[in-house]
């Protein structure tokens, strides 16, 4: 009786050191890779880039609704948070005056389209 | 008379040498279940990606943006930085043919806008502006004398 309790318990000793090993295996030495990616999961400096590229487009085209849907490429989160963290991104990292500049208008911009719909 | 009837002795308290094959087993079947949950049931969630992972769709946005911005800045370096982002193997291709593609969506201003960074990665004149990129009227067309396409024919023999 006394060994089957100890076979018992070796058995699953086993089990957990294979689940062990097969968690480190599939989560650390070879995990799932995507082959692609939303945009909203990129690192915040190349959403950063990205707003910017809408800026530079908006101060050329003048056109705030496309602005916006350019931004909406970064995903389902507020555009007003996103240009926010953008703007603190680039201040923080140093981004060309002009660069800020440009980011800082789009949000201004933004802001007071949203107020008048208010 | 003879006693048919023997005693048969036995040790009850002999070693039985029983292979660990049940060791081995377990050690599988904890393996099998530790990848099905590291793999299907709770896989790595990547965050803080690059743009070179983005799906096909997502990078067609993003290289037309860029394309975009080129065409309106000017800003070479940049632009090629950033398109560098993506990785793409032949960029040029990618652009004509994304090119070809918004072209055939009737999105003629992000079209003239990838032809033209396609044309000047290719070594056009730098001076080369949205406007001076002709575009055909069909879609096939566009790139075709300035970028090659991989499914050109390799000629068989130079004259």
């Amino acid at each position: 009786m006394k060994r089957r309790v100890w076979r018992f318990a070796f058995f699953a000793l086993a089990i957990l050191v294979g689940v062990t090993a097969g968690l480190g295996y599939g989560w650390g030495v070879n995990p799932v890779r995507y082959a692609s990616t939303r945009p909203e999961l990129l690192r915040i400096d190349y959403q950063a880039d990205f707003v910017l590229m809408a800026a530079e487009l908006y101060r050329a085209e003048s056109d705030l609704a496309l602005a916006l849907a350019r931004l909406d490429y970064l995903g389902e989160q507020s555009t007003l948070v996103l240009l926010e963290a953008t703007l603190s991104f680039a201040q923080k990292h140093r981004f060309a005056p002009a660069d800020q500049a440009l980011i800082q208008s789009l949000a201004e911009d933004i802001h007071r389209a949203l107020d008048g719909l208010q | 008379m003879l006693n048919e009837t023997q005693e048969v002795h036995t040790s009850p308290t002999a070693p039985q040498k029983r292979s660990p094959l049940f060791l081995l087993s377990g050690l599988v079947i904890g393996l099998l279940l530790g990848l099905v949950y590291a793999w299907f049931i709770n896989p790595v969630i990547y965050e803080n990606t690059v743009p070179a992972s983005l799906g096909a769709t997502d990078k067609d946005v993003y290289r037309g943006t860029i394309a975009q911005v080129y065409a309106i800045t000017g800003d070479l370096e940049r632009a090629v930085l950033r398109l560098a982002l993506l990785e793409d193997p032949e960029p040029v291709f990618e652009l004509a043919s994304q090119a070809q593609r918004a072209l055939a969506a009737g999105n003629d201003t992000e079209a003239r806008a990838l032809a033209l960074m396609a044309s000047v990665l290719q070594g056009a004149p730098q001076a080369a502006t949205p406007e001076s990129v002709p575009l055909p009227d069909t879609p096939v067309e566009i790139m075709s004398p300035a970028v090659p396409t991989q499914t050109l024919p390799v000629p068989a023999s130079t004259p």
